[in-house]
């Protein structure tokens, strides 16, 4: 499977953000998405995510030399700030989302089995969720995303403000998910994202750039980036 | 100094140049015709500064015009009585010492303050006398043209219309001055707006003085008056002293300036919090329904005391209001006929009230804080199926909510007809009940749907969106223009039904078509 991205472009009134982007990302892959402050990602993500209207270009999944148009399902979108519905408790949430894609979750396990998988306590899987630390939200919004098994998942800054135990979870889940599907993981911490991701990609001048790795040790890697983003 | 004051002034109006211009790309379509730099454009910000500038003339001249005529002149005026120079020196006395607490300027914590001191870091001495002679210039000019006009129509002297305006600044200084040297004891500066309970009390008691003490007969003598005037002057005098020589403004700006960003802030979580708080947690456990159903259920259940509470406490009132008026008719018959004329001449009121007894935005921001605020970010919510089901399923349930006390007012009206002497036209009682019923169902489906099509708020839980700011506005304002129609309730009536069935109709078709497009977070 490939996802692909073609002329994609986003301005804000005079300032071009995104420009005339093509890139393909295969499956099987993190990508790690490397950019400055402002240098778009969010606003790469929105569009990908249809939160926000592309002033042009399209993008589309390529399976078995097959193209077809991106559904809503086949996103995932994982926020640095976990944004989960706090009126529920985690199991509502879980039973909630589980009863909206019944049709499409193959093969569906107890609650109790995916709150084990994601590593949420007994005692707190019918607390509100308005009660659940940051990282907890976090875990629950990422296992949403896992359930739904979409073929792209993207994760902005997801790791940024967890603590060290749960930013160490999390990193074996993604690696552990990456297998039959497209992971794009933006972060401004190039360790992090030298660490955890196959590929790495720099949002520059509003155009995506692969970095190219071959015979590198890391310290030059991290100097090609920087200076690529300089 | 001089350039303290000139960064200070300049500082001032940039910040309401910006806002001006803010708040015009905030207009819908005004925005679309406005250029795309819009903070560096510079006929725009001629305009801006111009109006600016009115803004600045508007606050020295217009708004002193507007207190000596709405404040004083009116109510001397409504005082039938000899002595109106005296009374005109009374209510200014009083108003004056009230406004000398409530308006310092110098411990008004206001943003371009903390621009200025904290963020710039100005420095506060000069900035803080150079600013306040500024408003203290614009006082004795103000008050020395009104003052004589006004003062003058009211049959006081030249020379003491020429002491309103140093009399007023002169205890605005002594209130400073004072303020300083407690500051200077206490090491603890007070936030002008920071009245507390007392201060509360006794401002209310200076203005029931001012305007109560007049209709008794009383005001203090006009010798007493211009003796207070003198005293003001006089202290004034000496409070400029103080405030010449007060080291510590850095120091008073840093504390009133630092506890207002941090209330400030306060205010901002307490939103979020507030919205926290409204989620009930309740002994149930579980549900049979299945999907969004299931959501909605739970929803609801959760947020009981914010939707149902106060409508079936708004039912209750109504409730309440009907039987009092049925009694009143029962025991004073001549009510018979004020209430059947009422009920069958101004339905149109009760468009009005209805607005104001409907939920719809109560249930729409409930909605958005607890719910599609997360929601909203998961790809699978924002399917058209699933905004739809989910639309259909929030009508049905906002409509319940709206119905009961609509149900109330509808019978309650009908009631009064009947036992008030009835009506010739059987209809009417018919067009009654449903007419209100439609009133209900319309403000629930216009406020659910304006929301749903123009989801005014962003992540941040902010309102963004103009357009939904000026159509709630106008629907008060249309609701306010239907009450003063003087029409048949019949007609009337049957008006508002195929009104609202239309509307509703119209609305429920929008939605189908658009709303898949336009429920989402704006960016």
């Amino acid at each position: 499977m490939r996802f692909i991205i073609e002329h994609l472009s986003k301005h804000f009134e005079k300032k071009k953000v995104l420009c005339d982007i093509d890139f393909t990302f295969e499956s099987g892959k993190i990508y790690g998405l490397l950019g400055r402050n402002g240098a778009g990602k969010t606003t790469l993500f929105n569009c990908l995510n249809r939160d926000m209207k592309a002033d042009g270009g399209e993008f589309c999944l390529e399976m078995d030399g097959q193209r077809r148009s991106v559904a809503a399902e086949d996103i995932g979108y994982v926020l640095s700030t976990p944004t989960v519905p706090e009126f529920l408790t985690g199991r509502e949430f879980l039973k909630f989302f589980i009863d909206i894609h019944e049709d499409k979750i193959q093969d569906i396990q107890g609650l109790d089995t995916y709150f084990d998988y994601i590593g949420i306590s007994r005692e707190d899987r019918d607390k509100l969720l308005k009660d659940y630390s940051h990282g907890m939200k976090n875990k629950m919004q990422m296992l949403v995303n896992i359930i739904a098994r979409p073929n792209v998942l993207l994760l902005d800054e997801p790791l940024t403000s967890l603590d060290v135990v749960v930013a160490e979870e999390m990193k074996q889940l993604l690696r552990g998910l990456k297998e039959g599907r497209i992971i794009i993981f933006s972060t401004h911490i190039m360790d992090l994202a030298l660490d955890l991701c196959d590929e790495i990609v720099l949002l520059n001048h509003g155009v995506l750039e692969r970095v190219d790795k071959s015979n590198l040790n890391s310290q030059e890697f991290k100097e090609k980036i920087l200076s690529a983003l300089a | 100094m001089n350039k303290t004051f000139k960064i200070a002034f300049s500082l001032k109006n940039t910040y309401r140049v910006n806002t001006i211009l803010y708040s015009l790309k905030q207009i819908p379509l005004i925005k679309r015709i406005l250029p795309q730099e819009l903070y560096c454009d510079p006929d725009l910000k001629i305009f801006a500064n111009i109006l600016s500038g009115i803004w600045e003339f508007i606050k020295a001249f217009l708004g002193k015009f507007l207190y000596f005529l709405l404040m004083i002149t009116l109510e001397v005026s409504l005082y039938r009585t000899e002595a109106q120079s005296a009374v005109f020196l009374h209510i200014f006395v009083l108003l004056t010492l009230i406004g000398a607490w409530l308006n310092t300027y110098i411990f008004n914590p206001t943003k371009d303050k903390y621009y200025g001191l904290i963020l710039l870091g100005m420095d506060a001495k000069e900035y803080a006398l150079t600013t306040y002679a500024y408003e203290m210039l614009k006082i004795l000019a103000g008050y020395l043209i009104f003052g004589l006009l006004f003062g003058r129509m009211h049959g006081l002297a030249v020379w003491q219309c020429l002491m309103l305006p140093f009399a007023a600044a002169g205890v605005k200084m002594t209130v400073v001055a004072y303020s300083l040297w407690d500051y200077e004891r206490t090491k603890v500066a007070v936030n002008e707006n920071e009245v507390g309970v007392i201060g509360w009390i006794l401002i209310a008691l200076a203005l029931a003085a001012a305007y109560g003490l007049p209709v008794t007969g009383w005001e203090i003598p006009e010798r007493a008056s211009v003796c207070v005037l003198a005293c003001w002057i006089l202290l004034g005098a000496l409070s400029v002293r103080k405030i010449w020589r007060f080291q510590e403004y850095r120091e008073v700006y840093r504390q009133i300036l630092t506890r207002h960003m941090v209330q400030m802030d306060e205010a901002r979580q307490s939103v979020k919090r507030q919205s926290e708080k409204v989620i009930q947690i309740d002994g149930e456990v579980g549900s049979s329904r299945k999907g969004f159903e299931y959501l909605n259920e739970i929803f609801i259940r959760r947020h009981q005391k914010i939707l149902w509470k106060s409508s079936k406490r708004i039912a209750g009132i109504c409730l309440g209001i009907v039987c009092i008026v049925v009694m009143g008719i029962h025991f004073l018959p001549e009510w018979k006929e004020i209430v059947n004329h009422f009920v069958l001449r101004n339905l149109p009121y009760f468009v009005f009230i209805m607005y104001f007894v409907n939920r719809g935005t109560g249930f729409t921001n409930v909605l958005f804080m607890n719910c599609d605020h997360s929601l909203l970010t998961y790809s699978f919510y924002k399917r058209p199926e699933c905004i739809l089901r989910l639309f259909k399923i929030r009508l049905r349930e906002i409509m319940k909510v709206n119905l009961l006390p609509a149900a109330v007012i509808g019978a309650g009206l009908a009631l009064l007809l009947y036992l008030s002497g009835g009506t010739k036209e059987p209809l009417d009682y018919v067009v009654l009940v449903i007419s209100i019923l439609c009133i209900s169902m319309f403000f629930s489906v216009h406020y659910l749907t304006i929301y749903y099509l123009l989801q005014p708020y962003n992540a941040g839980t902010e309102i963004k969106s103009g357009t939904y700011r000026v159509v709630v506005t106008g629907t008060y304002f249309v609701c306010y223009g239907v009450m003063r129609m003087d029409v048949p309730t019949l007609v009337f009536g049957m008006g508002t039904v195929v009104f609202c069935v239309a509307y509703c109709m119209i609305a429920c078709v929008l939605v189908y078509k658009l709303a898949p497009k336009t429920f989402r977070l704006r960016a």
